[in-house]
């Protein structure tokens, strides 16, 4: 259903103040226009010319075409008050704190998770004794999909992939002798609904620990978008009532998680299906507008959401319009927060985010040239001013990582912050007339899609009516074309295909008996329990579900009692019914 | 008129990526194929759908590291069923080369790793549904 309300874009057009400070002094302008001019007539050749503007052609990338070359006159209204500021100031562009990584470095919080909670236990100890400084927790299908390891539906697939969590006490076994209140801990609950559900363990746990939850520190995904457009599974909730446990999620959290981000906006796993650079943020954006919009009805307020909303962006092959576009996004924000949003708190106009670099932009073959790309990958994430990383590791085409292609990526990190110097001047590249350039480009069409979907209806209805998985498809689709076609050259796949034979890798190999001691353990568990209190919570949980209020305390009750994660997912299912997606195919 | 050959598809457990079964259904349909695609299914769905819809060949997706658990365990039910040795399997997803030799040991006629392209699926399935 199409919307006439006003759009983003409309917005903060009318909030643009009057007449600024341009940088550029119109007589230097004038006198590089006329140079410029008889430059391109007297020293470029006639071929480059003609094809003056070009577009790198790239996997994820989002063809903008780029000049030969960029000179003051690309940024001829740059006005460095405005467009830029300075670090830690308003509108944000060179980074979010005055002394960023001088301050503090991004956090070295790369993934764990396989086998049962005590394996992944051992790889997130590892990681931190290697110098990691943030833990991340990845899940295995089952618990992703939201059913028990010892459901007829998990069978083969326990603990493979990420860790099996069935209940609070596998969440106190992942945790073993680590402390909560000393950690930041993300916990990739994709969607909305999965989060409803695990995050509560986490919270039972903290209260089993003595921790108050005002202590707890670390994010979860929780975006309609993972649940509902960018997976693949065979139970959907609708999308509205995906959306209503999302934002159940944010507000619950914001309450009574204070530290905790309640929310990192995808990002990453919309790219990785298959969209360009442009509209993995346009979606985000459009999430984030939606759920503000949403929580401001429900009493809070922006500048108590801004400071604990954040972003998961995914870093691709495009080196500086990966760079370009993590400052055009934080502007972008900065700017959606204080001209549509009214936000005071300059926290809350902070754009913070975690990245990860691509992984479908890395290959089976000759798998160390993804140490390479990997590395280029982190570094425009550094210059891009991310709050946290992971380098996605070598053997990505292959299996969860091995141990030392894990510590290869930590150690990419720690090269780039140790070694290279770029940390210790603040949006290094600022100023570069084809950066700055680029960080506009990339601001307006990102402005331009996000309107694009609000007048669809807003990003919910654009989920509802299938258009965002239309845009995506047709957009791998083509890549995959221009991939055939040579368009898209990638070493070692369609460029530069060598015969040697390279030694092989060593492969990561899953623990035994992974589902076997799940089984049993959720087995023995579901004897031990207060089944009487499971029952009442389960029912608590079904009344909030068909409520109006929010589901979480009710969920968190059932987490303490210790329900199941699948147990309480048929609930989900009862009370919301399933949604059909609209099909890719 | 040459028959159409036909191909059942579907996500192999509870795989969350679909991008590459959506891909390869669209490059068997351009090629001149009928194509079901079915989702996410379990083995025992998988082999109830290929009874029904009677397919030559019959293609899962697997990502998530289930491919040798669910694999052997669509194989077993595959042979079981009687859909073996007529019906052609093939595998695509994310394995080591170790695993793919295994996979291919266990019945699965196509094996394709990441990488694979659009020639080498359809060619594949071609050559392999004429034989």
């Amino acid at each position: 259903m199409a919307s006439t309300k006003p759009t983003t874009k409309e917005i903060l057009a009318r909030a643009a103040g009057g007449a600024g400070t341009p940088l550029y002094n119109p007589q230097a302008l004038a006198g590089i226009k006329a140079g410029f001019d008889a430059w391109r007539e007297s020293s470029v050749r006639p071929a480059d010319r003609e094809a003056w503007a070009q577009a790198p052609a790239t996997v994820l990338g989002s063809e903008i075409p780029r000049n030969m070359l960029y000179t003051p006159l690309d940024v001829a209204g740059l006005d460095y008050a405005r467009h830029l500021g300075n670090s830690g100031q308003a509108p944000f562009t060179r980074g979010v704190h005055a002394n960023m990584y001088r301050g503090r470095r991004f956090t070295r919080r790369q993934l764990a998770g396989y086998g049962g909670p005590e394996d992944t236990n051992q790889r997130i100890r590892f990681l931190l004794d290697h110098g990691a400084t943030g833990i991340s927790i990845i899940f295995d299908l089952p618990t992703i999909q939201m059913y028990d390891s010892d459901d007829a539906i998990a069978a083969g697939q326990v603990g493979m992939s990420g860790v099996a969590i069935d209940s609070v006490e596998d969440m106190d076994r992942l945790f073993a002798d680590i402390a909560l209140d000393q950690v930041t801990v993300s916990l990739v609950t994709h969607y909305p609904s999965n989060s409803a559900l695990l995050f509560p363990m986490y919270l039972a746990l903290a209260e089993r620990r003595g921790i108050p939850w005002e202590a707890l520190k670390g994010s979860i995904q929780n975006d309609v978008t993972l649940e509902e457009v960018v997976r693949s599974g065979p139970e959907y909730i609708p999308p509205r009532d995906c959306f209503r446990v999302q934002c159940d999620n944010m507000e619950f959290i914001r309450r009574n998680v204070p530290q905790w981000n309640f929310q990192t906006l995808n990002g990453y796993n919309l790219r990785e299906f298959g969209t360009s650079a442009v509209t993995e943020m346009a979606v985000a954006l459009a999430n984030l507008v939606e759920s503000m919009e949403e929580l401001i009805g429900r009493g809070l307020t922006a500048d108590d959401l801004g400071q604990r909303a954040a972003f998961f962006w995914s870093i691709g092959n495009d080196f500086f319009e990966e760079v370009a576009r993590i400052r055009a996004v934080r502007r972008l924000y900065g700017r959606i927060m204080t001209q549509r949003f009214g936000v005071t708190n300059p926290r809350a106009a902070w754009m913070r985010c975690h990245v990860q670099t691509s992984g479908v932009s890395l290959t089976r073959s000759e798998p160390l040239n993804n140490v390479v790309r990997a590395g280029f990958h982190a570094l425009a994430a550094v210059l891009g001013g991310a709050q946290s990383l992971h380098v996605d590791s070598y053997d990505e085409a292959y299996s969860v990582p091995t141990e030392e292609a894990a510590l290869l990526s930590l150690r990419t990190q720690q090269i780039i912050e140790t070694e290279t110097g770029v940390c210790e001047v603040v949006d290094p590249l600022g100023g570069s007339f084809y950066l700055e350039a680029l960080t506009n480009e990339l601001e307006a069409r990102i402005l331009d899609e996000l309107a694009e979907i609000e007048r669809k209806g807003g990003y919910v209805a654009a989920v509802e009516s299938g258009w965002l998985q239309t845009r995506i498809r047709d957009y791998f689709h083509r890549e995959r074309e221009r991939m055939e076609k040579g368009e898209i050259r990638v070493v070692g796949e369609n460029a530069y295909q060598g015969e040697t034979k390279l030694p092989e890798i060593s492969v990561f190999e899953y623990p035994e008996g992974v589902e076997e001691r799940m089984k049993a353990r959720l087995g023995e568990l579901r004897l031990r329990r207060d089944n009487a209190a499971v029952e009442a919570a389960l029912k608590g949980l079904e009344d909030a579900c068909r409520g109006g209020g929010n589901l979480l305390p009710a969920s968190v009750q059932c987490a303490r009692v210790l329900c199941s994660e699948g147990e309480m997912f048929k609930v989900f299912k009862r009370a919301f019914g399933l949604w059909r997606p609209p099909a890719l195919w | 008129m040459e028959r159409k050959i036909k191909v059942l598809l579907a996500k192999l457990g509870l795989d969350v990526h679909n991008r590459g079964v959506i891909t390869v259904a669209k490059e068997l349909r351009d090629a001149g194929m009928e194509v079901v695609y079915i989702g996410n299914a379990l083995p025992e769905q998988i082999v109830a759908a290929a009874s029904q819809e009677d397919p030559d060949l019959v293609g899962v997706s697997s990502l998530g590291g289930a491919h040798l658990s669910l694999g052997q365990m669509l194989i077993d039910q595959a042979k079981a069923a009687g859909l073996l040795p007529e019906t052609v399997f093939m595998i695509g997803g994310v394995f080591s080369p170790a695993d793919a030799q295994k996979l291919k040991a266990l019945g699965f006629a196509g094996v394709f790793p990441p990488g694979s392209g659009r020639e080498e699926i359809v060619g594949f399935v071609r050559q392999a549904v004429a034989a």
